[in-house]
Order: C-alpha cells, then structure tokens, then sequence
C-alpha cells in the first residue's frame, strides 16, 4: 500500500506545530503516514504517525531543497514510492514544496486548507483571490502530487493510535550549489507588542505615512500600543518589530483592534488567540469579519477622526 | 549578468466583493481593476538595481491576455530593458503547466539567465510555486521568501530567507539560480503613468503561449469556485459614526482596556 510523505520542519531543533497539519490531513485522506526529518530526537513522534524516518543531515542541511530532492531519491529507493508528499506550508514548506515538484514532474497545491471526497473524487481546497474564494482543485492524473498544507485548519482523527516504527533514512552526498550558513535574530525594539493588553493595528487601508500619526494618537488616546499589519511594515511606515502576523510577532491582547486589516491568514495567525478582536474595514467582505468577535464597516480615517474627537472631549 | 523578472498582472481583489459566475465554474472578475501582482514590484525593483549594479541586461516576462502588456511596460519603465509577453486567453491556473511554458520559453527562445527573479506568490491564485516548479524543472538552485540580496560575485550569491516570527537564515547559492522575492525586500520606485506609456515605444515580443505548450500537461483541474462558508462571524457593530464610535468605546471599557 502506498503512503504519504510528511517532510517535517524543525527550527533551532524544535518540532514545529505546522508539521501536524499534513499529518492529520494525510490521515482524513487515510494514507499510512512516514514522517521524515533531520537529525534528532522524536519520542513524541510515537503513536501519531507509521515511521519516523529520520535523514543523517542537520537541520541546516535538511532544509534545503536541493539536498531534500536527494534525500527524496534515496527514500523512495528505501521505502517506496509515496502517493502524496506533505509539507507544512511554512517558510521551509513553500521553500522545498514546489521545486520537489518540478524535479519530480508532479502536480503541487499549495496552502491546502480543506479537503473532501465525493461523486468527483478527492478534491483540495485552496483559497484564491485575497482569500475571498476558496478554489476546488482535482488531480487530474490520480492521487499523485506534493501539497503544502496550512496550519491548524486539520483537527486530529480521533484516537489514530499506529505503532510508530523508527528507521533511519540512507545517506546522501549534499548538493553543493545550496549551503546554509546561520540564522539570524531580528533586533530587539524599544516596543514589544507581545506585552500590550490593547493593541491598535493599522493595515494596507492606512494608505499613506502621513496617515501614521493619526492612529498614533489614537493609540495614545485610548492608553494603546500601535502595531500593524505586513503592507505597512514592507513600506517602513512602521518599524518591523510592530508587525503582527507569522513572519512577525504572534500577539495575545486583551482587546485587538484592528484597522483597515484585511485579514490575511498569515496575519490571522498573528492574533487569532485574542481575547477580544474588534476590526474595522470599508469592504463588508473582508476576510477578517471571519474572525473578528465585533465588526464594524467604516472607512478606517472617519472612524479614527471621530473617535480622536470623542476622546478629547472626554478629557 | 542576465536577470528575468516573471511577471503577472493580477485582478486586484483586496477591496472587491466577489461573485461566482459560470454556474460555480469562475469569479467574475469584468470590473475588477487589475494591477501588477505587488511581490512581481520588488522583484523588478530588485532585478534594475542588480543590473545596474553588476551591468548586462533585464529582462521582464509575462503571461497572460493582451493587457498583461502593461506588466512589461511597467517593467521597462521601472528600468528594465526587454519585454517578452506569452499571450493565452486561457485561464492557466496550473503553477506546474505555467512553469513548463516558462521553462519552454527560456529553452526554445535561447535565453539564457544567471539570475531569475519571481515574486514570492501571486495575489490572484496564491499559489507561490510557479518559481520553484521552473527551478525543479531546470535543476537549477532556488530559494524562496528572499528579503535581502547580500552579495553577488564569484558566481555566487548571499542571500537572506525570511523564516518565521521575526527570524531570517542567510544561504549562499551558485548562479545561475532562481530566487522568488519576499515584499519589503526594498523600496519599489515610483513609476509615472506617462513612464507607463512611453515605454510603449519600447520593442516588446509578443509570443503565443501555444506554441509553447510542448510537455506542458495541467495536471490540476480546478472544479468549482466558492465563497468560503461563513464561520460564526462578527457581531456587527451599526448605526452612525457616534453609534460606531460609543459601541467600540464600550467593549474597550467592558474590556478594562480603556478607562
């Protein structure tokens, strides 16, 4: 029987939470799943999963696609051909998901938020178009393909309890035109965001720089800490260490208000924890109405303004 | 150096309401404004300061209907030097087919690249592979969520993967390679509409994707658009801007976030 292929991302050592999406996934589509990954211990691997498969190569060495392509060759060798490859859609998902595909001639979906099997066969979803649709793909040459899933979107199959067999991958010689060389710390700000019980976030509907000091002084208003969502930190409108989403900081505030966020799932996952998510957005259907507990459809300038003047007057 | 910048020009989604047409088959994209997909900006950005930096020549490729024109007259106007557009009024949503049209392109057209430079994803289909799939299919070395370009000499490259929460890795590649660019990376600079237009007057080729289409198979078949189905959602807070205001000031104070 065929298997799928969970390559598992490990940062500084650590098993990441994001590997456990493809796993359940490779589950729901019920599939023997083999897990591999770089040098390590993985005890807590036991009982979720068929085979830890675990490669010779550091985890700098690992994660690297050209070395990955390598390992794959010599896995399949070992083990057999899988019906599915599963990555995390990560940083090291995104990174090694798509050239595997490209080498190996199979089809790739990315971002695999849902699945489901019916009179069509299996199908994947995805989200398209600012995550407003989500898109049904099928495979059109059978369940074959390399697929990045996303995280937290696949509850766990009640009580799959498997007998966890560990086996070791066979060694490569590595891909020399690709080589990690350190990792490297964002600096430390004057701000951390992380410590905020109420967090005024502005996003792409900000506009402008010169629109900043306005919600500047809402935040001060209301006893705040102003952070933001990625459109605004890649424009240097605000500092990189007030960014909220996965390649930012992951933020837990009493009250998240967010404005002119569209709510992208990369910022999502940055603030889904809040206690109380209050957004406001012109567009009735973004994405962030989803999640948010309050919503209110304003245009976030007249909003801030209004407010600013409310406030004062209070004072 | 030879740099290729991939190109797309997307609808432009963020602030549109959609709607599902073509009995659940596509979205309705006629009075969505399109624009050049913003990850495909800082690439191009990228890909005019190396060049102008290491000399040799930029180019900008684009797939798509006639319109995606604009993207390589955008391109050029930004500082790049020669346009290629892959016309099909096909909707190739496939990123493994529209890697091996590129791949086919670059093979039967001779160019030849020490760098090629994609965005990180594309806004439309968000796909982020169609680079990695070209690099697979090249066998040549790729790395993805590039926010930095360190250094290029020696037939190298020092580059910086943004990882998550906050952390970066720094890699080094042998060229040529393919990079897919994170936004950020720099400042992509402004183009005037007139820079836009002029660029026109600059030669362009203008291909048909079908003649390129050679072992480039979809193997993904995209069966039905949705709108997600709505999760619990948002207790809407209504009424006019005071009624707005008030209401938000209450679930603050309810909060003891704000007193």
């Amino acid at each position: 029987m065929s298997y799928s292929l969970i390559i598992a991302e490990t940062r500084k050592g650590e098993f990441q939470e994001g590997n456990f999406d493809p796993l359940y996934l490779s589950d729901i589509v019920g599939l023997p799943s083999y897990i591999l990954l770089p040098e390590g211990e993985y005890g807590i691997l036991r009982g979720s999963c068929d085979k830890v498969i675990v490669a010779p190569l550091k985890e700098g060495e690992f994660l690297n696609p050209l070395n990955i392509i390598r390992l794959l060759e010599r896995t399949f060798q070992a083990f057999g051909e899988p019906s599915a490859i599963l990555l995390p859609h990560c940083s090291f998902g995104i990174d090694v998901a798509p050239y595997v595909a490209g080498r190996l001639g199979w089809p790739i979906i990315t971002d695999i938020s849902g699945f489901c099997r019916g009179e069509e066969g299996e199908i994947f979803i995805k989200t398209l178009y600012s995550e407003k649709i989500n898109g049904h793909f099928r495979l059109k040459e059978g369940m074959r393909f390399v697929g990045t899933v996303r995280k937290g979107v696949f509850p766990k199959v009640a009580e799959v309890v498997k007998e966890t067999l560990f086996e070791e991958a066979p060694s490569i010689e590595k891909d020399p035109r690709r080589d990690f060389i350190e990792y490297i710390e964002e600096e430390i700000e004057d701000v951390d965001i992380t410590k905020a019980d109420l967090l005024v976030s502005v996003g792409r509907g900000v506009k402008e720089k010169g629109n900043i000091p306005l919600f500047e002084e809402l935040a001060a208003l209301l006893g705040g800490v102003l952070s933001c969502s990625r459109p605004v930190a890649d424009r240097a409108w605000l500092p990189k260490a007030r960014q909220v989403g996965t390649s930012g900081k992951t933020v837990r505030p009493k009250v998240y208000f967010a404005l002119g966020i569209s709510g992208a799932f990369q910022h999502i996952a940055g603030m889904k924890d809040s206690d109380v998510i209050i957004a406001v957005n012109k567009d009735p259907s973004a994405p962030i109405f989803q999640y948010a507990h309050y919503g209110v459809v304003e245009d976030m300038h007249r909003l801030a303004q209004k407010m600013i003047e409310n406030l004062r007057d209070q004072k | 150096m030879e740099v290729v910048v991939l190109a797309k020009w997307v609808p432009t989604t963020q602030e549109e309401e959609l709607k599902i047409i073509d009995e659940g088959r596509s979205v309705d994209l006629e009075e969505v404004p399109f624009r050049m997909n913003e990850w495909d900006t800082y690439a191009i950005e990228e890909a005019v300061r190396i060049v102008k930096e290491h000399g040799g020549v930029g180019w900008v490729i684009s797939m798509g209907s006639e319109d995606a024109d604009t993207a390589l007259r955008r391109g050029i106007a930004m500082g790049l030097e020669r346009g290629v557009l892959l016309e099909t009024e096909e909707d190739l949503i496939d990123p493994f087919q529209r890697a091996f049209i590129f791949k086919n392109l670059l093979q039967k057209k001779g160019i030849k690249f020490d760098l090629l430079l994609t965005g990180g994803q594309a806004e439309d289909d968000e796909f982020a592979s169609t680079g990695g799939v070209l690099a697979g299919l090249l066998e040549v070395p790729y790395a993805s969520m590039v926010i930095g370009i360190e250094e290029i000499s020696g037939g190298e490259i020092t580059l910086l993967r943004e990882l998550e929460g906050g952390l970066m890795e720094r890699v080094k590649m042998a060229l040529p390679a393919v990079v897919s660019i994170q936004t950020g990376i720099n400042e992509p600079r402004y183009v005037s509409v007139t820079g836009v237009l002029s660029a026109a007057k600059k030669e362009r080729d203008f291909l048909s994707a079908a003649d390129f289409m050679e072992g480039a198979k979809g193997l993904l078949q995209l069966i039905r658009v949705e709108i997600p189905p709505p999760k619990e959602g948002a207790e809407i807070i209504g009424g006019d801007l005071d009624g707005k205001v008030s209401g938000i000031l209450n679930i603050l104070k309810e909060k003891g976030v704000y007193k």
